[in-house]
């Protein structure tokens, strides 16, 4: 049993190559693929072919399709993917100095989708009123229906530019250098507190549904009644046996909601201008810097699928029966 | 026999009450018609040139106008779920197939019209302005196809008109007066356009108000869902064309096509999709036509999964091999035997794809990436209401609205055709 679980964890770790693999021949597919390259830019009638021709040879753009993409290839995983136009740092210098705060950001708003869910579910659970239920399940609906730019203008309206409350934008005040340590931290915090809320309520209203009905199946589940008619309490039934069973299917959504929140953050960061991954990508693209923009696409795939990987092998510790349909 | 309201009421409802309030509207567009088929027969070619967009929409929607209320009678055998149950979804999506067909009928404004900015500029909603109208230009005889042409600038608004002032008041003495901001303006009489010796001052009533530019919301917002109706169908068809085909070739197929069609997918669905959906805009540059195709490509995965799953099964049965050694293309195999058996499930994840696909058109356009400026869309409405979010809530409240609403009904009806389709799956 032991080496087979090895055996998967070893397939599924290639597999994840792989698909990486395939995540950067796909992004040299695409950049080949779009319209013009860099030696557009100097042919003119004054200039002649000289100079174009020259910077062809510079970009290795006179050289067979397959050498340029092993060259491709080798320079990413070198972690080498150029040099960005607006920040004239190499990429990676530039996406690292942004992608910790989204790191932290994602983070903090999935601890809180998780607890806050589980939280609700288990409260709704206790109180077993038909119209609490009613009333969650039809509203996580609506939450869950909320676009995360309009959930975060409707906050600034409300918080910001009526009753003023909490900034409108950015991550630090304007007095932050001068700030002690402990308001340093409370100031970023203060501003965090709108973009938080946006990026997780959506999250919170699917967790939410997700868990209420996996816990309502557990609950429905023969070996329950016979706890109850052993006379186990029903606090350990909830803690012993339910939670950790509705908890199961929860992990294979937050793989997949891992990659809603990159997402979440492009906008989230963009409503609020905070200085994160989804902002760089953005600025990045509508300022045309494509090194950056592909970097910026390439980390985003990287993490996922890290996270998908990870995902699984929480699974794994969790559930050692499932070791047959991760592969799948 | 149930009783309740029906959806089939609710539709003879807004049809009625469209047609009692744009009644005028509907009669000149149908005159329109009648005189632009005699242009059609007198003068051809001024006739094809005058021929636009906003023509053949004008057109198209009153003919579908007419034809629903026969249309839904003679099909009752066929349509039968016109007559389940109303519920608010349903409601919903029907009024919004109604905007989207009939958009021309309901608000006979131009999205883009715009006049005196002073007056106009972010009123906010159930404001009026006065509205005066001067005369046309000196009027000596036309011909067919000119009358032809000041009928239509009549009907159809352009989105600039010369002729027409937007004021915050009027003074009628022996002169006429009007007021923009506080400066008072004279028309010389014999520019105003009369009628019964009376100068022509209307009433312009702005429901939700305006925008930065002077222009209609609630105009910008009925544009807006045909925008996003459009780019949901239309990526919805094209994801669904790829989820089918890919995954009957990998289910048909199986071993090593399967396999690569597999980690294909897996590339799409490790991968935050809206990341892929802008580097290509990024790349190819953004449109109509592209937004719906990028779309439409990040969008098939779950499709594919399922036809593939379903395939496998569909393999093993007897049904399958007979029609197979009975000689059948594999275009009739899949279109024959296996599409009616996967219908349920798919059509439910369609639901779903384009509730996704509306959202990620508004996010795009909310982000400037969107199907460009040529039409309004409810995200470019939000992200350019956001600049005035301190003094003009309606700009993003309503737009804001009727994107929740939709994305709400969908992802309900969604929801309850999951459960109808099939009680144990959980969607």
């Amino acid at each position: 049993m032991k080496s087979e679980t090895g055996k998967t964890l070893i397939i599924r770790f290639l597999s994840s190559l792989l698909t990486l693999f395939l995540l950067v021949s796909f992004l040299f597919v695409l950049i080949r693929l779009s319209p013009g390259n860099p030696t557009d830019k100097y042919i003119s009638a004054k200039l002649g072919s000289e100079l174009s021709e020259k910077i062809a040879e510079k970009f290795s753009l006179n050289q067979p399709v397959a050498e340029q993409y092993f060259a491709f290839l080798s320079n990413v995983f070198q972690g080498d993917m150029g040099v960005s136009y607006n920040y004239r740092l190499p990429v990676f210098e530039v996406i690292w100095e942004y992608f910790s705060f989204t790191l932290v950001f994602v983070a903090i708003s999935f601890i809180l989708q998780i607890s806050i869910s589980i939280l609700l579910a288990l409260w709704v659970i206790k109180k077993q009123k038909r119209w609490l239920e009613n009333f969650f399940a039809s509203s996580s609906l609506m939450v869950y229906s909320i676009p995360a730019f309009v959930l975060g203008v409707a906050l600034i309206y409300i918080f910001s530019v009526s009753l003023n409350l909490f900034p409108i934008s950015g991550l630090k005040s304007l007095d932050y250098d001068n700030l002690s340590f402990f308001s340093k931290f409370f100031d970023k915090l203060h501003h965090l507190v709108l973009p938080l809320i946006t990026l997780t309520a959506a999250g919170v209203a699917m967790f939410y549904r997700y868990i209420k009905e996996s816990m309502d199946d557990v609950l429905n589940q023969t070996f329950i009644v016979n706890l109850k008619a052993s006379g186990v309490s029903d606090k350990t039934i909830l803690k012993k046996h339910v939670i950790p069973n509705a908890i199961r299917p929860l992990i294979s959504v937050a793989g997949v909601e891992l990659g809603i929140l990159l997402g979440g953050t492009l906008i989230t960061e963009v409503i609020f201008s905070l200085p994160g991954m989804g902002r760089l990508t953005i600025d990045s693209i509508l300022s045309r810097d494509y090194p950056l923009v592909i970097g910026c696409v390439f980390t985003a795939g990287t993490v996922m699928i890290l996270a998908n990987f990870f995902a699984d092998i929480v699974k794994l510790k969790i559930d050692k029966r499932l070791v047959k349909g991760i592969l799948n | 026999m149930k009783s309740g309201l029906k959806i089939i009421h609710w539709i003879y409802f807004l049809w009625f009450l469209i047609a009692s309030l744009r009644f005028q509207l509907a009669g000149d567009y149908l005159s329109l018609i009648v005189s632009y088929c005699g242009l059609l027969v007198t003068d051809l070619p001024s006739a094809i040139t005058m021929l636009s967009g906003s023509l053949i929409d004008a057109f198209l929607s009153i003919i579908i106008f007419l034809l629903t209320i026969p249309l839904t009678i003679i099909f009752k055998k066929r349509l039968q779920f016109l007559y389940s149950k109303l519920n608010f979804s349903f409601a919903f999506l029907i009024l919004l197939v109604f905007v989207f067909l009939f958009a021309p009928i309901i608000s006979n404004e131009n999205p883009e019209f715009s006049k005196n900015l002073s007056v106009t500029k972010l009123l906010p909603p159930f404001s009026t302005v006065k509205q005066i109208e001067l005369k046309a230009e000196k009027e000596s005889k036309l011909s067919s196809s000119e009358t032809f042409r000041k009928k239509l600038t009549r009907i159809i608004k352009p989105s600039f008109d010369g002729k027409i002032i937007f004021a915050d008041s009027v003074i009628l003495s022996d002169k006429v007066f009007y007021y923009q901001k506080g400066e008072a303006f004279k028309i010389e009489d014999n520019r105003l356009h009369t009628q019964e010796a009376k100068p022509l001052i209307k009433n312009r009533f702005f429901i939700l108000g305006t925008d930065e530019f002077g222009r209609d919301l609630f105009t910008r917002l009925i544009y807006g869902t045909r925008i996003s109706v459009t780019v949901g169908l239309g990526a919805v068809v094209l994801s669904f064309i790829i989820g089918i085909i890919l995954g009957f070739i990998a289910g048909y197929r199986g071993g090593f096509t399967d396999i690569l069609l597999n980690r294909f997918t897996e590339i799409f669905l490790a991968f935050p999709v809206i990341y892929l959906v802008i580097l290509i805009l990024a790349l190819f540059g953004n449109s109509f036509f592209s937004v719906v195709v990028v779309l439409g490509i990040s969008g098939w995965m779950s499709l594919f999964k399922i036809v593939k799953s379903e395939v496998l099964a569909i393999k093993q049965k007897d049904y399958f091999s007979a029609s197979e050694l009975i000689g059948l293309s594999k275009f009739q195999i899949l279109s024959k035997e296996i599409l009616p058996v996967i219908m349920a499930p798919v059509l439910v994840n369609l639901v779903f794809l384009f509730s996704n696909v509306v959202l990620a058109e508004a996010a795009l356009s909310y982000l400037g990436l969107g199907t460009g400026n040529t039409y309004p869309s409810w995200g470019s409405m939000i992200s350019s209401g956001q600049e005035y979010i301190t003094r003009a809530w309606w700009l993003i409240a309503f737009p804001g609205l009727v994107l929740i609403l939709t994305l709400f009904c969908f992802n309900s009806t969604g929801r309850m055709l999951g459960k109808l389709f099939n009680p144990k799956l959980k969607v």
